[in-house]
């Protein structure tokens, strides 16, 4: 199957896009990329610098809106429903898509409040003892509670690089969203602490759908069921991650997954 | 394989050794030094200098002015039934008190008691409006209306000179004559911290152009800081970058420059004669600051706002933050301290600007302090002004007394200043 020419989506899909162009001004980024996304499969992203994954990735929850000169065509849907239309307010939608970058960029304020500023924002939890197990589930399922759980007044920001990170991915899962988008999340740590958010990516699986850039072809190996090969703004390849490591269709993903260039 | 025994590789050229410990190599390392020593002594030469400066002002500024917070004062005895007739304890009592003491003449009375004691001539002793400070002891304490007392009274400001430096021969004879008589002494001079201008230096008191500049400079804060920060947040953040967001940025740099008096005439042009609001008066002298203030608020916090790392956007982005609580939950906070310390130079700055106050009239004569945003007022720097153009030699002191008062003035509001920003500094 030649995904540039998906047009039905399977059953559980959660977010699919058909076609999507991004365009930095003048400059193309993303020729006409259609991918689909669902809730049983950790899908990776890979390919070399510059190939436009985390380009695509940020239009996935609309980060790029960010960017004046960005604009994006195409479709992109999260449970059928056009996330560029008018009528998705952008704010609930980031909520719902929540996002973990490369860099730890924990808010300078407790873990505590770290974790807590998503509900409060959105209202999430009526009151103290609520948002209290939020953060604390938020954390357990971080796999970063039993660490923290004696300095939720400590600055975030004090915190390892990994934990760093792991209380990111807490922030973003303590809104309860419903996919998780992870933009290189370990190009920063250590292999101890990438073989943690690893596992962590493990469990978090099923629960939320995960979308994981990497440039570690091993890491997407390990983590991902699904992969996708990105080159100069296009997606050469889709499939399980099995089939792309072992047995790729194309040349080019072969290419660079024998380590030809990239 | 050591690496001189190991070929060059092909199609590159024979590595060229570096000589470390050559005499050329020698020579450059000792001159990097050189010049590294060098930057060394002038920047320490330029930190002295500037402290030898700052601690000759301080030393000059202390050495005249210091004087100007002391009074002389010399003795006057009153007996107050025999001048007043008989006041019955009574009258002095609650609301009948006012009442009491604005029937006494203490003018008269003031006349005839230093004419008794002094001679014919005796009131050159004292300052012309003794008397007034005569009255406000008087109603300080009215118990001395029953009584004969001893009031001490301020000389006059020749009298007063000669005390402290030298005067007029006649002055220098009369102070001799009174100390020989040891009716004279000098005390800290209350008068000057609570009372306002007028036209013997011997009474002067700065409070009245004190409480201006406060009034003034809260004018100023409330509207440019405000003002100034959202107009920073609205073309950082949500302002699309084009022509006219580039022409509002070049026109905020250029009015950061304008020249001070320029401000004043446009507070002139604007305030005064568009909107007819009353001269010399503090709200005025707040709104013209604040015009000249602002830029420098919107300089500052742009870049503090700028300086606040992207990722921190991008992380409350990512968890559903709406445009206006990314602002107000995240980078405000982290930018504060910026924003802070471009505050603190501009209200530096408006609190010692002197040209456009002129402009607007708040060069008034006040002899009391203003008790609202629309009374005459006069601030510390323009206070300073008028005192350092009097003719009469007592105002030499005051002036350098209001410098001394106007420069705590402004080291407190910094310090205040830097203590908040640094309660607010976030550390990472």
């Amino acid at each position: 199957m030649v995904t540039k020419f998906m047009t039905e989506s399977a059953p559980n899909t959660k977010m699919s896009a058909r076609d999507v162009k991004v365009f930095y001004g003048e400059k193309q980024a993303i020729n006409g990329v259609s991918i689909d996304i669902d809730m049983d499969n950790v899908v990776a992203f890979i390919g070399p610098s510059g190939c436009g994954k985390s380009t695509f990735l940020r239009t996935l929850n609309r980060m790029n809106d960010t960017i004046a000169s960005a604009r994006v065509e195409g479709d992109i849907t999260l449970d059928g429903e056009n996330i560029y239309s008018s009528k998705m307010d952008v704010v609930q939608l980031r909520a719902r898509v929540g996002m973990v970058f490369q860099k730890p960029n924990p808010f300078p304020k407790s873990i505590y409040d770290n974790v807590a500023y998503g509900p409060r924002i959105h209202g999430l939890a009526p009151n103290k003892a609520e948002l209290d197990q939020i953060v604390e589930n938020s954390l357990v399922r971080a796999g970063l509670w039993n660490e923290v759980k004696d300095r939720l007044t400590e600055s975030g920001t004090a915190l390892s690089g990994g934990q760093q990170q792991r209380l990111c991915i807490a922030r973003a899962i303590a809104v309860d969203p419903e996919v998780i988008l992870m933009d290189e999340p370990c190009s920063a740590l250590d292999p101890i602490a990438t073989a943690k958010i690893e596992e962590l990516i493990h469990e978090l699986r099923g629960r939320y759908a995960i979308v994981i850039v990497t440039h570690n072809m091993q890491q997407a190996a390990r983590v991902s069921q699904k992969t996708a090969f990105f080159h100069l703004g296009n997606m050469v390849e889709y499939g399980d991650t099995s089939d792309i490591f072992t047995n790729p269709r194309e040349e080019r993903t072969r290419d660079y997954i024998t380590g030809r260039y990239g | 394989m050591s690496p001189t025994s190991s070929p060059a590789p092909a199609g590159h050229p024979v590595a060229h050794k570096t000589d470390w410990m050559g005499a050329a190599m020698q020579k450059r390392i000792a001159s990097r030094y050189a010049s590294e020593r060098r930057f060394k002594f002038m920047g320490l030469a330029a930190v002295t200098l500037s402290s030898l400066f700052l601690a000759f002002l301080l030393f000059v500024m202390v050495g005249n002015g210091a004087k100007g917070f002391i009074t002389t004062e010399a003795t006057l005895t009153v007996d107050m039934p025999a001048a007043t007739g008989s006041i019955s304890a009574d009258q002095l009592t609650g609301p009948r008190l006012s009442a009491t003491i604005s029937s006494i003449d203490v003018r008269r009375i003031y006349d005839d008691a230093v004419e008794a004691q002094y001679g014919e001539n005796g009131t050159r002793y004292f300052a012309s409006t003794a008397w007034t400070a005569l009255r406000s002891q008087l109603i300080a304490n009215p118990d001395l209306l029953m009584g004969k007392a001893d009031f001490w009274l301020p000389t006059s400001s020749d009298v007063d000179r000669a005390a402290k430096d030298r005067s007029t021969p006649e002055a220098e004879a009369d102070y001799a004559r009174l100390r020989q008589a040891g009716e004279v002494r000098q005390t800290f001079n209350w008068n000057f911290l609570t009372g306002s201008d007028g036209t013997d230096p011997a009474r002067v008191g700065i409070w009245g152009a004190l409480k201006g500049s406060l009034i003034t400079i809260a004018v100023t804060l409330l509207l440019a800081f405000p003002v100034g920060v959202l107009a920073a947040v609205y073309l950082e953040e949500y302002a699309t970058k084009n022509r006219l967001t580039d022409l509002i940025e070049v026109s905020i740099n250029n009015l950061a420059a304008v020249p001070s008096i320029i401000f004043g005439l446009l507070g002139l042009a604007v305030f005064l004669q568009f909107f007819a609001m009353p001269r010399s008066a503090a709200i005025v002298g707040g709104l013209t600051l604040a015009l000249m203030t602002m830029p420098v608020i919107v300089i500052a916090s742009r870049n503090a706002i700028k300086a606040v790392p992207p990722s921190i956007r991008e992380a409350a982005m990512g968890v559903g933050a709406s445009p206006i609580q990314v602002v107000f939950h995240h980078v405000l906070p982290l930018a504060i301290p910026g924003i802070m310390t471009g505050t603190i130079i501009g209200m530096a700055r408006a609190l010692g600007e002197t040209a456009p106050l002129l402009m607007i009239g708040m060069r008034a004569f006040t002899t009391t302090p203003p008790d609202s945003l629309t009374d005459p007022a006069t601030v510390l720097p323009v206070q300073i002004f008028l005192w350092s153009d009097e003719v009469n030699r007592g105002f030499v002191e005051k002036t350098s007394a209001a410098i001394i008062v106007l420069l705590v003035f402004l080291l407190t509001m910094n310090a205040v200043a830097v203590y908040l920003r640094n309660r607010f500094e976030t550390r990472w």
